[in-house]
């Protein structure tokens, strides 16, 4: 028989197959003579070691009163911190209201960019702060010479505020709360238990 | 209900363990205890020795307590250790002879009834049988008959993939049958 077989074999008799292996070893023995032998010598290895009578050990009573008396001292240190706590949750909520805040923040501030730019502000000086001149003057001057289309949409961007230093900013602060956030994910992820079980494949034939 | 009241005690006792409160720790003892010596009995295969290291692991455990992470599992975290202090003095024992293994052996010769004494010396020869697995299958087939663990949860003391639990487990019980029928071959030739 093959050994992957046996493998299988073994986690049937010991409920470790579910869905479609558990119901693909079912038919299998069903039509299998040589693995209902199989699994039958298996489970008398099994029956044989459960029934295997055990010693007399020392009174848990007493162990536990030895053990206890031979404790050593041990120093205190400071607790991880546990996940499932308060503080533990607390730390992906405040990254995504931080996000939250940010994203407000900037979307108002294209608002009211466009508002201004469209007049609908009226004459708001304070809001012209030059932030875009220098990535407009450089594309300006790329294009120099070029079709006046080129030149238009970069300005109708430039007051736009796409082009501003607003956009870069705002990428930087979403990609380090991202980071932030992957971060606290991969210290959940390699406190958090056991990985669940692979199924195994296997071929289902002795 | 019951269980999750459990749960909740053994996670109470634990952080008050955690904290340096001895009776705690000993009430967790207490509970885990006969699993944990049973399992390192089915490892050595001596009754005083497995004490030995029952102690010893629970001792490992009270040092090492502080890092636990409560909300994973006790039983397997104690198991992990047990089963490492075991090996260790297995593998500083391995060229000694067991004297209450000898008594053992001399106990289960006692006259009785026919079935009474073939079903002692299976006991006793599965116990050699299992001594002579390999470690690293031995403890696989250990915590599996006897700490009636999951293949995850195996994986997860031992620090193996799952595949390897399985080809472990494989492994020793085939070994273990066919030892059992060389042995029966045996008991049936000598008592013909």
């Amino acid at each position: 028989m093959h050994e992957d077989m046996r493998t299988l074999l073994n986690a049937y008799m010991d409920n470790e197959l579910h869905g479609t292996r558990l119901v693909e070893m079912k038919l299998h023995l069903a039509s299998c003579e040589a693995c209902r032998e199989e699994l039958k010598d298996l489970r008398q290895v099994s029956d044989l070691l459960q029934a295997a009578p055990s010693p007399e050990f020392m009174p848990a009573e007493r162990f536990v009163s030895n053990l206890t008396l031979n404790l050593p001292r041990r120093a205190l240190r400071d607790r991880p911190p546990k996940p499932g706590s308060l503080a533990w949750w607390l730390v992906p909520a405040g990254l995504m209201l931080a996000w939250f805040f940010m994203r407000t923040v900037f979307t108002l501030s294209g608002v009211v960019t466009v508002a201004d730019a469209t007049g609908l502000l009226g004459s708001a000086d304070w809001l012209s702060g030059g932030q875009q001149a220098i990535w407009f003057e450089a594309a300006m001057s790329a294009f120099d010479g070029q079709a006046g289309g080129m030149q238009s949409t970069l300005a109708a961007l430039n007051d736009v505020n796409i082009l501003g230093v607003n956009l870069f900013e705002g990428f930087l602060w979403q990609a380090g709360i991202v980071l932030l956030y992957w971060g606290w994910l991969a210290a959940w992820w390699l406190q958090r238990g056991p990985r669940p079980m692979k199924v195994m494949a296997g071929p289902f034939h002795s | 209900m019951a269980f999750d009241q459990t749960a909740e005690t053994e996670l109470r006792l634990i952080q008050q363990a955690q904290d340096g409160d001895r009776s705690a720790f000993g009430e967790l003892v207490r509970r885990h205890y006969t699993g944990v010596v049973n399992v390192v009995y089915r490892l050595c295969g001596d009754a005083g020795l497995a004490e030995d290291m029952a102690q010893e692991a629970f001792l490992r455990a009270w040092l090492n307590l502080p890092s636990f992470r409560p909300e994973s599992s006790l039983r397997n975290w104690l198991y992990r250790i047990a089963v490492n202090a075991a090996l260790d003095v297995l593998r500083r024992k391995t060229e000694e002879p067991i004297e209450n293994e000898k008594k053992q052996m001399v106990t289960d010769q006692a006259p009785g009834p026919e079935a009474a004494v073939i079903a002692k010396e299976q006991a006793a020869f599965l116990q050699q049988a299992m001594k002579s697995l390999p470690e690293a299958a031995r403890s696989v087939l250990v915590l599996r008959e006897y700490g009636e663990l999951s293949y995850q949860e195996i994986a997860a003391v031992l620090d193996i993939p799952i595949g390897t639990v399985m080809s472990r487990l494989n492994y020793a019980r085939s070994r273990l049958r066919e030892l059992l029928k060389t042995q029966v071959l045996q008991m049936e030739y000598d008592y013909a």
